[in-house]
Parts: structure tokens; sequence; C-alpha cells
């Protein structure tokens, strides 16, 4: 009758997997077993499996620190296993199913699936990573108010992309630690490709924040775009790294959005001063060729700034009153 | 006011020794109604500030700045108000009146004699003539400073008396007296060597009738009504006066014909290695109202910045510019306990009589003790040529609604390109 033996871990991940087709079988340190464990908790002969034409019973050998149900503290003396128990012995666990023990289903390959393949190419992570240090060289050349060589720019770029690439080796580095596989060119592939969707995302916003006034209310929304796509990111990193149920997956990376951006505004709102005698106002201007509104006449505008006066005094009356 | 308040600075002093005797004369006469009017913290029982008063009725009213005892008239609980007279005698003082636009005020010393005072001119005084300033500076006693008239301050929108000699801190309130003893001036402030300035004594006049004929029943009421008047002749004299046109290389910018606004300029034509060409022409009233240590209102500022990129992409001078307009600031001090958060609004905008399309941010914060007042700040830039950029700003402190955006809308409509 044939049985399967898994070695798991306490998390219960997989280690190793036996497939044997005896009636009888020996577990333990020494080199005699059937399945020989490492574990120094052990004895050499610890555990024996026999199938009795109907059961498969297990026993322990009489042994120094015992054997157990996984769940319980009852010693094993000729029980009856049943498919998928987990036994504990020494500070191993072992896990026995039958052949017949039902599997999970099967996992569709997700709809990134295609999207993951293609960025984790080798020609995609160059043009990708290509892509990120020279935005980042952009806007280090737009940022500086005087002339600059290319040199000076190098410096800036290459730290920029190594503290970006920073993510997402830590990603595959995790994945590695938890006994899964790295990754780590699909995982950069896939960063790279979402940091390059932020810089998309910052110019649609500047577009938005340029073209409109301060009355369309949809602006905010707009600043969604970011942490939309970095839940995206967080969920495509666990689904590379991690084997983790999809409701899973989605906590964990409501989370770290969450984590992210709370925590930055956490901090901009524990900066902020209680008073601030400077006004705040959106000043994002672009080139006349990202215009593309029509402008209000100085009647409009000077209607809009005359609610400010009632908005203001509310202000004021609010603050006397606390 | 870019001078000092006399509290503050510190000038030297130089006689002249015939002044002396006059000076000397002077003073004897008129010790007994000259006071040092102190600000006392009630919690310590010390002096907070000192200033300088003088008597100017029988029954003891004592004519002073109203920024010696502003402190009492914001925060009437934390200060009394006491004088000092000339034998040391000290006694509490009662705030009658104040004008914080000509930073002038009325106290009371208690008295059951009638008793000396200083008589008012009925006059302004010859340009050249000499008078003399008394004053306790720094707390060393009480001096006399001789000085000359040299008429009124000319860019000055309210009047202040142009004093050639040394008015130092803490002669602030006092009285500045012609050769027969009578009072032209108060002392005000001070703008470094031997240049004083004065509140004309019509001033005082006429504050101190205005109190015979009917005490104020509220001093913050009082303030507020002055603010109000002062802003509504202020903005409605800018209204009235011709703006002219002017050019700023290849803008047209507004300037206003009034003496008591003047204009600045600079640019950075002298910086080869600079990225663009900038030209800046800011003009400004030179004075404002001191309501308190951190409370100033009544200032107006223009500003217009014209850029021109020179081997620039419109992208990288674009990106430049952004930078030059993020951090406006508003042209009056004011804190937490004086006015709100500003208010903002932003669009793009394009007056129908002009050619310019600009970005144009208007922001406002409302003062919580005189709730129909707000200081306002504008600000626009041009976004409609690629190398060429045109930022028009102002700030307006303490006025109306009304006036607020009347001025914004004269203002948005008189720049243009060329």
């Amino acid at each position: 009758m044939e049985i399967i033996i898994e070695e798991i871990s306490r998390g219960h991940k997989l280690i190793s997997q036996h497939k044997l087709s005896k009636d009888a079988i020996l577990i333990g340190r020494g080199y005699q077993n059937d399945i020989i464990l490492s574990d120094p908790h052990i004895c050499p002969d610890h555990l024996q499996l026999t199938f009795d034409g109907e059961h498969w019973l297990i026993e322990d050998q009489g042994t120094i620190n015992g054997s157990y149900l996984e769940d319980g503290k009852t010693g094993l003396n000729n029980h009856i296993i049943n498919s998928g128990d987990i036994f504990s012995i020494g500070k191993s666990l072992l896990r026995i199913v039958f052949v017949n023990h039902p599997v999970a289903e099967t996992v569709h390959f997700s709809a990134f699936e295609n999207f993951i393949n293609i960025m984790r190419h080798p020609v995609m992570l160059a043009l990708s990573m290509s892509v990120f240090a020279f935005v980042t060289g952009y806007i280090f050349y737009l940022n500086r108010a005087t002339e600059a060589n290319f040199s000076q720019f190098l410096a800036p770029v290459i730290g920029m992309s190594l503290l970006f690439s920073a993510w997402p080796i830590g990603v595959a580095l995790m994945s590695h630690l938890t006994k899964h596989e790295a990754r780590i060119m699909t995982q950069l592939g896939i960063s790279f490709a979402f940091f390059n969707l932020l810089w998309v995302s910052d110019i649609i916003q500047n577009i938005v924040k340029f073209n409109f006034s301060s009355n369309w209310p949809l602006s905010n929304l707009f600043s969604l775009i970011p942490i939309a796509l970095a839940f995206c990111l967080f969920w495509l990193n666990s689904y590379i790294g991690f084997h983790m149920t999809a409701r899973r997956r989605i906590v964990v990376s409501v989370g770290l959005t969450l984590l992210f951006f709370g925590g930055s505004y956490l901090v901009q709102l524990s900066n902020k001063p209680e008073f601030s005698a400077r006004p705040h106002y959106d000043a994002t201007i672009m080139t006349p060729g990202f215009m593309f509104m029509p402008s209000s006449d100085v009647d409009k505008f000077i209607l809009d700034s005359e609610k400010l006066f009632t908005k203001a005094q509310k202000a004021a009356a609010k603050k006397k009153g606390e | 006011m870019k001078g000092f308040i006399t509290l503050i600075l510190l000038v030297s002093t130089s006689i002249s020794s015939f002044a002396v005797e006059q000076a000397e004369e002077i003073f004897k006469q008129l010790a007994p109604s000259l006071y040092q009017i102190r600000l006392i913290d009630k919690a310590s029982g010390e002096k907070s500030s000192i200033g300088s008063g003088f008597q100017i009725s029988s029954d003891g009213i004592i004519a002073t700045n109203y920024h010696v005892i502003s402190g009492f008239a914001r925060h009437p609980n934390k200060y009394r108000i006491e004088y000092l007279d000339h034998q040391g005698n000290k006694d509490e003082l009662i705030l009658q009146s104040v004008d914080v636009i000509n930073d002038l005020a009325l106290v009371k010393r208690k008295t059951d004699v009638d008793m000396p005072f200083f008589k008012l001119a009925q006059q302004v005084p010859m340009k050249g003539q000499e008078l003399f300033s008394l004053g306790n500076p720094h707390d060393l006693g009480m001096i006399v400073v001789p000085g000359t008239y040299n008429g009124l301050k000319k860019e000055s929108f309210n009047d202040r008396i142009h004093f050639t000699g040394s008015v130092n801190s803490g002669m602030s309130g006092g009285p500045v007296v012609n050769v027969q003893s009578e009072v032209v001036g108060v002392n005000v402030a001070t703008s470094g060597n031997q240049i004083g300035f004065l509140v004309p004594h019509d001033k005082l006049v006429t504050l101190f009738k205005a109190f015979n004929a009917d005490k104020p029943t509220s001093i913050e009421q009082q303030i507020s009504e002055q603010l109000s008047q002062n802003q509504e002749k202020l903005i409605t004299t800018l209204l009235n006066s011709p703006w002219k046109n002017k050019r700023l290389e290849n803008a047209i910018i507004p300037t206003i014909d009034v003496p008591f606004i003047r204009c600045w300029g600079d640019s950075n034509a002298d910086k080869s290695d600079a990225l663009f060409f900038a030209a800046v022409a800011s003009c400004s009233l030179d004075e404002n109202t001191y309501l308190s240590s951190n409370f100033f209102t009544g200032s107006i500022q223009m500003e217009f910045r014209y850029l021109q990129a020179k081997e620039l992409s419109a992208n990288k001078f674009y990106h430049l510019y952004e930078q030059q307009i993020q951090r406006a600031v508003p042209g009056n001090k004011a804190s937490k306990e004086d006015v709100s958060e500003f208010q903002c609004h932003h669009d793009i905008v394009k007056p129908n009589n002009q050619t310019i399309n600009s970005k144009s941010i208007f922001c406002t914060r409302a003062y919580k003790k005189f709730p129909q007042l707000f200081d306002v700040l504008y600000l626009s830039a041009s976004i409609d040529k690629d190398k060429q950029a045109l930022v028009s700003h102002f700030t307006i402190a303490g006025v109306e609604k009304s006036n607020a955006l009347a001025f914004t809308r004269k203002f948005m409509e008189s720049i243009s390109w060329k």
C-alpha cells in the first residue's frame, strides 16, 4: 500500500516529500531507517509504521522525547493513521497522506501573468530601468538652477536607481528566506514598470492641476492614482514572491499601501504647524502646450474669489470659539 | 513704516551748547506735565514696556502713542498702565481713546486739583523752525532734544512730520514743542541718525475734540471703525488715481500715480551665468498701521517679475519659473490670535480686454477681532509664452471685501503683453 510522508516546517511549509510502497516503514535518525531525519531530538529508532491490510498504524519505539499527534499530548501507541494527520517527533513535524488524499484546486494563471512574463524579460527589464534612470536624470536636470554636464547627473541617477531597486530586491530576499522562490528578475521588472507608471501618474496629476481651477471637485480623485498603483505593485510583489490565499494577498497589499501612504500622511500631519501665516495654494504651471482648457474671464475669477471671504470669516470665527 | 518704532531703536545724540540753554528753560517749565508711561505686566508686577506722555488738559488727560499702550488695548487683563511723574510719583492710568492710524492714545490720571498742561499749537511750524522733542529715552530720565522742523514727509499717506533730531527709544509719545512751548507734534518713530518722525499736532487736536464731544464706548469698536475708514480712504484714493501703463521689457504693467506708493527695481542683467533673465519692479506703501508687536495692517505691496529664458528648453524654463511662484508670503505680520489661515482659489484667467493668459491665485484671511477686514494676496503667472513669463503679485492688509475685489479687478485688467 502506497503512503506519502512529508516533512513540514512549523508553519506547515513542505520541506521534503517521500512516497513509499512498503507495508512497514521505519523512521528515525539511524541510517537503517527508510526515512532518515537529522533532528538531534529524534531517536535513532523512532517510529514504526505498519499496514495491517486495512489501516496504517503508527507506533513510538519507546523514544526519549516521545511522539505525538500535533494537536495533543497523546502518545502514539498503535494509533490508526488518518490521511492528513500531522505528527510531532523531536522538534520536527511529519504529515502523512494517502494517495487518494484530495489536493487543492488548480490555481489559474492570473490575468497579470502575461504582463509579468513580459516585464521580467531581460530586454524589458533593461528598458524599464533605463526609462526610470532617464526620467530621474531629467528631473535632476530640470531642478538644477545652473548649467550642468552629463557626468554631474550620473551619480544621482545611479544612486536613485539603486535606492529604488532596494524594494524589489528586499521582497525577493523575503521570499527566499520564507522558502519561496526569490524570482528577483521578475520582482525587479514589475517594480520598475510600476515606478515608471508612477511618473506617468505624476504627469497626469500635474496636467489636471494645471488645467482645472480649484472649483473642479474631481482634482482629489487624481491623487488616488498613485495609491492605486502602489496597491497593484504590492499585490503583484506578493503574487510573485509568496504563496498565499487571494484574500490574504489583498489584506497584505492593503496593509502595505496603508502603511506607506498613511504613514507619510501622519508624518505630514505631525509636521504641520498649528497656524500657518503663509498661504497654501497650488502653483503648478506647465508649458503652454499642456493647456487645453479654455480660460475663465475676470468676472468669473472675481466671483469665485468672493466666496473665499465668507470661508475665511467662518475659519476666523471657528478658531475663536475653540 | 520702514523705519522703526522708537521703542526699539537706538540713536546717538548731539546737542549744541546754545540749544542746551534754551532746552533747559523749556524743560524746567514743562516738566510737571511730562510723564513716563509704563505698561506693567500684572502677573510679574514689572514694567514690560515704556514710553512718554504729556498732559493736555487740567483734569488729567495725557496724550501718548498708541503703540506705547497697545499691549493694554489688546489684552486689558494682562496689563495695567501706570505713569511716573517728574517727582517720582506713580499711579494707574485709564485708557480713554485711541487713534491707531496716527498712533495716538489718550489716557487719564486721577487728579483733584487743576493741573498745569501743554498747550496745543494753533498753526503748523515753518520749515527750518527750531523744535524741542521731550521724552524719557531708555528709562534714563526726562530729556529734551532740539531739532528742526522739515515739513511733512512727502510720500506719506497719513501725514508725518519730518523732524531732524534724535528721537530715541522710550521717547515715543513725548511731545515736540516750539519755542513758545506749544505742542506741534508727538514723537513716533525714527529712521536712523537725526531723522525722526512726528505725528502732526492737528491729529491730536482732532482726537481730543472727538473725545470731548463723545467718549468712545469700546476701544475695540473704535479701532475697527478707524481701520475701516482708513482702508476705504486708501483704496478709494488708489482706484481713483491714474493707473499708468509702464513697460517691463515685453510686458505692460500698471503703476499708480500717487506719491505715497514708491517703486524700486532690480534685474539680474549683471549675472552672465544665470539661466534666465529676470527684471523686477516692486511698488509699495511705505507705512503701515501698528496694532500690536506681532500684528500690523494697512500695508500694500505690488511686485512684477519679468522672466526670459536664455538658452533653455521651455520645459526647464517653466520648471524654474514654477519655483519662483511657489512661496508668496503676506505683506504684513499677523499671528494666530489675529487672523484666520489663508483660503485660496486658483484658475486660468484671460481678461477680455487683454492678450495675456495667466494662472491666477487669490488668497484671503479674515481678521478675528475685526470681522469686516481681510488680508488679501494675489499672484498670477503668465502661461502663454514658451520662453517669456510675467509674474504679477500684490498684497493688501486690512481691507474690506468690496475694496479688495475692486482692486483685484483693476489690477488684473491692467496687465498685458506689449
